[in-house]
């Protein structure tokens, strides 16, 4: 699961690109990715303005090690394609994906800017976004259209909704059956799902980090490990929300302890009562009350989720020290001497 | 492009007569007569016989008038039910796109006898089976005729041995799919109350329209309902109400002051304003204006329905 040259993308803001105070001061919020908005929040009459900023915009935001992300707009993808791909971006957000060969034309666009830009080949990402049931029901052919599209998700969100004609933020899971779809998909094919469990949210904020922690804490348990927002308040929570914490750490390291064990027994798996294992013992299991339970089996399948847990821990340190020495490289700079 | 408003869909069996007659002033969008479940065998031919007048009749508030007519004789009911004043049937049953093609072929021959507008007549599949839900994108995409279709989940609760009950819902998948690629493919899915409203008598009005509003949040465009309480309650919960219609007023001024200052994002009500939270805007506005034109529609359809005209009674040859 943890494959170690993965982007991660824990976290990221998306902005209207011609909002300049947003882009300026986006690169300073611990972001793992920056997704500049050509689409749904530039006015159509800033369009041609809007994908002209890109170019120097992408040094900008990814001054503090965020990735820098575009979304373009459907309708006018090769003319924003053209004015986008510029090296230091990683990915193009294509919104509104229906077909297949949507995401094969982007393709070849793209695979031409990169040999014309000294990009090297293959290195942009597309994100295809699924935002309507033509985008649901083409899911698999789209996921399949091309190696650029690494994760994969959507069939939620305000254009989705506009689609089925459904009011949001309704306290019930509207969108199950097209998210379930897409992230089938998306697994059969061998690419990371982007998408969230089911988290009940009638009021419609986007700046409550509470919410973002408890949405982004039931992602990663659910095997996603993708998330993304709106306000630079869900940014930190989103981090947290999607690393795992020292507990589960040092859980995770006690369950191979303890896995090892295995080794030298004809047994496949064992029984612990937490209860059992004394509280000065380093690591230590997740206390009796934890989601985990007091009676913890283990056995390959448990020693396997330890693994990838620990995987995915380093890749998230190795990130953050990363965006923080990023960070550091400015502030140094910007020092008076 | 105007809006297919069908928010209720009443079903009445073809052989209640009194239901048939009085069925028009229950105010739904439309009325279905039922040749299948509702009808014993032996009463079959009688309905059929009665079938245009009753068309007529249910029709005379403004409903537009379905026939559900029976999977094993499509042809001769469809040969009792097609006139100009039918809207159109609901061939119940469906599994295959080779259905669909037949009934739209026998419907194709009937308005050519008839001299009903080639095409006219609606096809409305109602899926009862696993099959049917599998094959869905097949079958909808068979007939141009199809302009709704919908799940009978009472049939498709018998056909997979559940039992019903409102907690756990054996059918998030089917109706999850159903709107998928119906919504997909450009037609209208449409709910059922029976069994997802689970029976009528323990239901207020406000509990029939929260479950109206769970379908309309779904996807669900209507809801084709067996017993006239829930009519009002149908139309109710897929009308845009005031407040929801004030509320998308008011994000389409903001969005309109953001547009100016040079931004298509905006804070309102602690949400985001962007373009698809405008345009949902425009399609609830437009959808109130709708639903009260189909409102007027048959209000002055039922003005200038007379009353107390009888139902022809018919004879046996």
């Amino acid at each position: 699961m943890a494959n170690p040259h993965r982007r991660l993308k824990r976290s990221g803001l998306t902005m209207p690109i011609v909002t300049e105070r947003f882009i300026n001061n986006a690169w300073h919020r611990g972001c793992d990715f920056i997704n500049m908005d050509l689409e749904d929040s530039v006015p159509p009459r800033l369009k041609d303005v809007a994908r002209n900023l890109v170019k120097q915009s992408i040094p900008v935001v990814n001054k503090g090690g965020a990735d820098a992300v575009c979304r373009i707009n459907h309708d006018l993808m090769e003319a924003d394609l053209n004015a986008v791909i510029w090296p230091g971006l990683v990915m193009v957000n294509y919104p509104k994906t229906e077909y297949g060969h949507e995401i094969r034309r982007m393709d070849e666009i793209i695979t031409r800017l990169e040999a014309e830009r000294g990009i090297r080949p293959g290195a942009v990402e597309i994100g295809a976004n699924i935002e309507t049931a033509v985008g649901v029901a083409n899911a698999y052919e789209i996921v399949t259209a091309s190696p650029r599209v690494r994760d994969f998700g959507g069939a939620s969100g305000y254009d989705m909704s506009r689609d089925l004609g459904v009011e949001m933020f309704v306290g019930f899971d509207q969108f199950v059956y097209g998210k379930g779809e897409v992230e089938l998909a998306a697994r059969a094919a061998g690419r990371e799902p982007r998408a969230a469990p089911f988290t009940p949210n009638t009021t419609g904020s986007v700046s409550d980090p509470d919410r973002a922690f408890a949405e982004a804490d039931a992602s990663r348990k659910c095997g996603f490990r993708i998330g993304g927002g709106l306000h630079p308040n869900v940014v930190e929570p989103q981090n947290r929300g999607f690393s795992p914490s020292d507990e589960e750490i040092s859980d995770a390291l006690w369950v191979m302890q303890e896995y090892r064990k295995l080794a030298h027994s004809s047994e496949t798996w064992f029984q612990v009562d937490i209860l059992t294992v004394s509280a000065q013992q380093n690591p230590r299991p997740l206390p009796t009350d934890s989601y985990l339970g007091r009676f913890r089996v283990i056995d390959r399948y448990e020693a396997a989720r330890a693994e990838e847990l620990l995987k995915w821990h380093q890749l998230c340190q190795e990130r953050d020290r990363e965006k923080s020495e990023a960070v550091a490289r400015v502030r140094a700079a910007e020092e008076p001497a | 492009m105007s809006i297919l408003i069908r928010r209720s869909n009443l079903i009445i069996p073809a052989n209640q007569l009194r239901m048939i007659r009085w069925g028009w002033k229950r105010n739904a969008d439309a009325v279905t007569i039922d040749l299948q479940d509702g009808v014993p065998t032996n009463e079959v031919q009688l309905a059929r016989k009665m079938l245009r007048n009753s068309v007529d009749q249910v029709g005379k508030g403004g409903a537009q008038v379905f026939v559900r007519v029976n999977a094993n004789s499509v042809y001769a009911d469809c040969a009792a039910a097609v006139s100009s004043n039918l809207t159109g049937i609901i061939l119940p049953g469906v599994e295959s796109a080779d259905q669909v093609a037949e009934a739209d072929a026998i419907l194709s021959e009937l308005e050519r006898q008839r001299g009903v507008n080639p095409g006219a007549t609606e096809l409305a599949p109602a899926i009862e089976t696993a099959a049917g839900v599998w094959h869905i994108r097949d079958i909808i995409t068979a007939s141009p005729r199809i302009r709704q279709a919908g799940i009978d989940e009472a049939a498709l609760a018998a056909s997979l041995g559940i039992t019903q009950t409102a907690e756990p819902d054996p059918f998030v998948y089917a109706r999850g799919r159903l709107c998928i690629e119906t919504i997909a493919a450009g037609i209208q899915p449409v709910a059922v109350t029976d069994p997802m409203g689970l029976g009528v008598d323990h239901l207020s009005h406000e509990a029939m329209v929260k479950i109206a509003n769970n379908a309309r949040n779904l996807g669900f465009k209507g809801m084709v309902c067996g017993h006239p309480r829930w009519v009002e309650a149908i139309n109710e919960a897929f009308t845009p109400t005031a407040t929801l219609v004030e509320y998308y007023t008011q994000v389409r001024e903001v969005f309109a002051q953001a547009l100016a200052a040079g931004t298509a994002a905006a804070p309102f009500a602690g949400r985001m304003i962007d373009v698809p939270v405008d345009e949902w805007a425009k399609d609830v506005l437009a959808m109130s204006a709708a639903c009260a034109a189909r409102d007027a529609e048959k209000q002055a359809a039922r003005n200038a329905a007379d009353a107390w005209s009888n139902l022809p009674v018919p004879t046996m040859d």
